[in-house]
């Protein structure tokens, strides 16, 4: 990478400011530094060390197109994105902006058409299925908005789910998960199928599964979508928790302004691109 | 086959308590949630298997039974039978029969001890009300008493062998005389065949041949009274002086029969011919068996095929799932080969022991119209069940290997937006 074009970056949110009508400069111990909006700026200030390392995740001019038949559909359009240790993240965006794609690939469940995707550094666009698979299974665990359980596993058996299939096994006695299973207040329903949980009951689980091989990240996919606003607060709230009281990082994408208002930084993507930073940041916070 | 050896691989990499067994109550759930697919896809297993064992069962019956005979008879007996060696059986349909006279003058040749000819008919019985159909086998009766005797040390269970050829008398065998009705006979009781009184005479030791101790003896002028039959010889016994040459009284046998005119073409049985005949039927029974096996095999084999595409299909949005919580290639792929080989294995299992049901109701059936006993369980051999059920498993594993591999190589995010 040219340096010129790495200065050309926000170093918080990873934007490309080429081309940006307005960018924020700030001095620090007389080096100048450019953002895309002011929250970058001050975000900067507060720990500029924290910023000038490598970031958790980083998408580098990361394009993903799809294909069907003669149809070329470009989904994501040379994004660039840093996640921060410990942040939490919002992504939002209309329906079809390409938010949910996004999150797919910063959970390594597709990859990119082309350009970079760092996890800590390491170059994970390309490695090998076996590698993306461990990756995932020890750094990552997964809230979907359709809860996603498998239907012919009890609520118990889908929290165990991702230890029988991690590579390290962990202490996951039955007395333990049943202790989590109480904690979130389904003691009692531990041995019932999905088909026989509300949707709250269905995500708590979900959350539960996401926990069983203690990650560093949780992604969620619109995860308080199918439910009412009560029972989406509250899932909204465990899975806050996880990341104020646990420090583990939390990437959300949902299209719920609301939402945003907690989030330590937002992406806003609209038509595979994320948007001119000054605007989004300044419309998200003005909301 | 790269695959096999990674799923291999994966396997070792966990102890058999760890990954096996967890993938396998997976497994077992997942079966258990879809029960009737799963039952079906085994039913198709165990039709083919079912058939398999039951060839095998009854072959092994069959060749039991012959070999069995062929002991009985030891090596100095000939056997004379209508119809020309390739085709022994359509000459035995064939209704062919020879003169009394023409079998009984080969006693008279050198090297020769002696001859019994027989004549056999299927007849009904009413013991005591109770009526079956049985195989009566005719001869003289100094013929047949010696014949039990000297080929296999038989003697009378109970009464006498009688001598009066003319008497209303007959001779059970042992199972007939004991187990074919309800009330087992005694000596003097009396037997109705062909709506004709006899009285029983005797009842043989057990011989161990179930054709043998299912049949009634009859005097050779009683049989052809009552059967209503062409008097005349279906088989001939013969017996030959200790230490003769075999070809040269065989040689001598044709020569005199090639003079009579009743039969044109017959044959004689030496214990070396009649183990090669024995031994190509049982080959070509075993090549059946084998394309039979064969067909059912692939047939089962799709079967599962199709359904493990179906389930691939079917739970794509679960293989999703299970890959975004951590699965890997090598984990959706053994999950899948295990669900296969599981479904191959039960249908091994249940087409055996149906396979073995099968066969002796068969043979049960088979026994009361007088056929000899195809099936004993001692002489199934247990090393080819372990084989078939070898065969099932891997023809499950194979069969869900294409399957399998489609499955561990979708992309999650892919498998997770199917609906």
């Amino acid at each position: 990478m040219e340096k010129s074009e790495q200065e050309r970056r926000d170093p918080v949110c990873g934007m490309n400011l080429t081309g940006l009508l307005e960018t924020f400069e700030e001095k620090i111990d007389g080096e100048a530094f450019y953002f895309c909006s002011e929250p970058c700026a001050k975000r900067f200030k507060t720990d500029p060390k924290k910023f000038q390392g490598d970031p958790m995740i980083h998408l580098h001019d990361l394009w993903k197109v799809f294909h069907d038949g003669s149809v070329t559909t470009e989904v994501l359009r040379a994004i660039n994105v840093h996640i921060w240790k410990g942040d939490f993240t919002v992504i939002i965006g209309a329906s079809g902006s390409g938010k949910s794609t996004l999150l797919n690939m910063i959970g390594m469940l597709d990859r990119p058409s082309s350009g970079g995707l760092f996890f800590e550094g390491r170059d994970i666009a390309a490695t090998s299925d076996d590698d993306r698979t461990i990756l995932r299974s020890s750094k990552f665990g997964f809230v979907f908005q359709q809860y996603n359980l498998i239907p012919w596993l009890t609520a118990y058996d889908n929290v165990l789910l991702p230890r029988v299939f991690a590579e390290a096994k962990g202490d996951m006695s039955r007395e333990h998960i049943e202790k989590h299973f109480s904690d979130i207040g389904l003691g009692e329903r531990m041995n019932h199928r999905p088909t026989e949980l509300s949707g709250g009951e269905q995500q708590r689980v979900a959350i539960l599964r996401a926990l069983a091989n203690d990650p560093e990240v949780i992604i969620g996919d619109e995860p308080t979508g199918n439910l009412d606003s009560t029972t989406g607060n509250k899932i909204l709230d465990m899975l806050i928790k996880l990341n104020k009281e646990e420090g583990r990082t939390l990437i959300i994408v949902t299209h719920d302004v609301d939402i945003a208002k907690n989030a330590d930084q937002v992406i806003v993507i609209k038509d595979g691109k994320t948007i001119p930073s000054h605007a989004r940041h300044t419309k998200i916070y003005a909301e | 086959m790269v695959r096999l050896f990674l799923v291999m691989r994966v396997i070792r990499r966990y102890t058999l308590n760890d990954m096996l067994k967890d993938f396998l109550l997976l497994v077992l759930k997942g079966i258990r949630y879809r029960p009737m697919r799963s039952w079906l896809t085994v039913i198709g297993i165990v039709i083919g298997i079912m058939l398999v064992v039951i060839i095998l069962a009854l072959s092994s019956g069959v060749k039991n039974v012959i070999n069995q005979q062929l002991q009985m008879f030891g090596s100095d007996l000939l056997i004379i039978l209508p119809g020309k060696e390739t085709s022994i059986v359509t000459g035995l349909l064939g209704g062919q029969k020879f003169t009394y006279n023409d079998i009984m003058d080969l006693e008279k040749l050198p090297g020769v001890k002696s001859v019994a000819p027989f004549d056999v008919g299927s007849m009904n019985a009413d013991f005591k009300g109770e009526k079956k159909s049985v195989l009566v086998h005719s001869s003289r009766w100094d013929k047949m008493s010696a014949l039990f005797l000297e080929s296999r040390g038989t003697r009378m269970a109970e009464g006498v062998w009688p001598t009066d050829e003319g008497a209303n008398e007959v001779v059970l065998g042992y199972l007939a005389g004991k187990s074919l009705f309800k009330n087992s006979a005694r000596v003097g009781d009396e037997i109705i065949v062909q709506s004709k009184r006899f009285r029983v005479a005797g009842i043989l030791q057990r011989t161990g041949e179930q054709t043998d101790d299912n049949s009634f003896y009859m005097s050779w002028d009683m049989f052809h009274m009552i059967s209503g039959v062409n008097p005349g010889v279906v088989t001939a016994m013969l017996r030959m002086q200790p230490g003769e040459n075999i070809n040269l009284v065989t040689r001598q046998i044709r020569f005199q029969l090639e003079k009579q005119t009743e039969v044109t073409d017959f044959t004689i049985l030496t214990p070396e011919k009649t183990t090669a005949i024995v031994g190509s039927i049982v080959q070509i029974v075993e090549l059946v068996l084998v394309i039979i096996a064969f067909v059912s095999l692939v047939v089962g084999a799709v079967g599962i095929m199709n359904t493990m595409y179906t389930s691939v299909l079917e739970r794509t949005k679960q293989i999703g799932i299970m890959k975004a919580v951590g699965a890997s290639r090598d984990s959706i792929m053994s999950l899948f080969l295990i669900e296969s080989g599981i479904i191959g294995l039960v249908g091994g299992v249940f087409g055996i022991l149906l396979g073995l049901a099968v066969s002796y109701g068969i043979s049960v059936a088979a026994m009361n119209f007088g056929a000899p006993s195809l099936f004993s369980f001692v002489s199934i051999d247990y090393f080819e069940l372990v084989v078939i059920l070898i065969i099932t498993f891997i023809t499950g594993v194979l069969s869900g290997l294409f399957p399998a591999r489609a499955a561990s190589r979708l992309e999650p995010a892919e498998a997770l937006r199917y609906e």
